[in-house]
């Protein structure tokens, strides 16, 4: 409980502090560089998040507990829940600096991409009534989706060039002045801390669900 | 029939003059591929679906290992895919008008695309074929594994068809890479869909 009050109070802070503490970085036009401090962090936990659900996935194929693919599935929805953040939030730095709210951009093209991957999955999920079988198809479908990314990675730059800020606003760059910096991962805990809690809720909503799973199931009729 | 009725609606309706020669090239390509893809998935879709209905999965459970049962769809796919293609791409260059300035790479990708396309599809029609509203989420799993390798085939046809001397040849190469890491993926994976 005194988690989720300090987390409240946290969050409170940051999103003040990205207004009025820092100051906006030079180089974009007006006030756009601020959403630095909610655009990147939601990428982050959206990458963190999928990967946490691919481990989850291959846990899952490998010892078959219930427990993993719980995770690997709650994983995969906030992921995909912050992913459309990121996106959405992308999409009006976009409109504010380059122009439009879409124009294919390298990032834009990936992260649609991803989208579409994690649709799938969901889409994978409901389609398959029998639950065990849905679960190893799930993590078999989310290990080849996973595979592909390199590919994504690699054939998409090729394409055009990002117009994506990468120098001027990456944490790793020394460009960042103290104050960025500090907001930034102040906002980066806080979107964490977030995660995990919603995280931790959704297990718990899957595993109360899951008790109403019969315990054998009848493998014939959704084969026909 | 339902890549050469496709093929004839966008022939008739683009014809070979419609487009202008500057933007001829990377257009052709991009609806060369759409032709080849969907009519790839609707015949891909159906490799296992078929043993699901005669009812021989079982049987094919019993006399063979599953590595042996994937490769042997997956070449029945290539197969399949190479006749396709046998029809389509001739066809397609003769009615559209289509200038290549260079057959080798043309030939090389189409021949990777069909490679990586078959390779990426055999794992899933095998879970489709277990699910219900097969043919929808056929198509709805496929297609973001496909987007790479569709976005690169396109890319080396319309280079193919410029004439744009590309050393090493790229995006073959990319397609050969895709086709060599789903099968490897597949073979790893494909046990576990088999068993279930």
């Amino acid at each position: 409980m005194i988690y989720k009050i300090l987390l409240t109070i946290w969050m409170a802070v940051i999103i003040v502090a990205a207004f009025l503490y820092t100051e906006a970085a030079t180089g974009f036009p007006g006030q756009t560089s601020r959403i630095l401090f909610f655009h990147v962090p939601q990428a982050w936990v959206a990458t963190f998040s999928f990967l946490l659900s691919m481990i989850a996935s291959c846990m899952y194929l490998a010892k078959r507990h219930v427990k993993t693919d719980y995770l690997a599935l709650a994983a995969a929805e906030l992921g995909f829940l912050f992913c459309i953040l990121a996106t959405v939030t992308g999409s009006v730095f976009a409109k504010a600096t380059w122009g439009s709210f879409w124009n294919w951009d390298p990032r834009q093209t990936s992260i649609i991409i991803l989208l579409m991957i994690y649709g799938a999955y969901f889409a994978l999920r409901s389609g398959v009534p029998d639950p065990e079988r849905k679960r190893v198809f799930a993590g078999v479908y989310s290990i080849l989706a996973f595979a592909t990314v390199p590919f994504l990675v690699f054939v998409v730059p090729r394409i055009t060039a990002s117009l994506h800020p990468e120098n001027t606003m990456n944490p790793a760059n020394p460009g960042m002045d103290a104050k960025t910096l500090t907001v930034f991962l102040g906002s980066l805990f806080a979107y964490s801390g977030l995660f995990v809690w919603m995280l931790r809720l959704r297990i718990r909503i899957l595993s109360i669900e899951g008790l109403k799973e019969p315990k054998f199931v009848n493998r014939e009729p959704d084969t026909k | 029939m339902f890549a050469v009725s496709t093929l004839i609606a966008v022939s008739f309706c683009i014809g070979s003059y419609r487009i202008e020669e500057a933007e001829r090239p990377f257009l052709y390509s991009v609806l060369l591929w759409i032709i080849l893809t969907f009519s790839a998935l609707s015949g891909l879709a159906r490799s296992f679906v078929k043993e699901e209905e005669a009812g021989t999965i079982d049987v094919l459970k019993l006399s063979a290992r599953p590595q042996a049962i994937f490769l042997g769809k997956l070449l029945f796919n290539l197969t399949l895919l190479g006749a396709l293609e046998l029809i389509i791409v001739p066809s397609f260059i003769l009615l559209m008008a289509y200038q290549i300035n260079f057959p080798g790479l043309f030939i090389a990708m189409i021949i990777s695309g069909g490679l990586g396309l078959a390779a990426g599809t055999t794992i899933i029609a095998a879970m489709i074929a277990r699910a219900s509203a097969r043919g929808a989420l056929f198509s709805a799993l496929s297609f973001p594994l496909l987007l790479p390798l569709m976005i690169t085939a396109i890319k080396g046809c319309e280079r193919a068809a410029v004439g744009i001397d590309t050393a090493g040849w790229p995006e073959v190469k990319i397609a050969v890479a895709y086709f060599v890491i789903m099968i490897t993926m597949s073979l790893f994976l494909f046990p576990l869909v088999w068993e279930e």
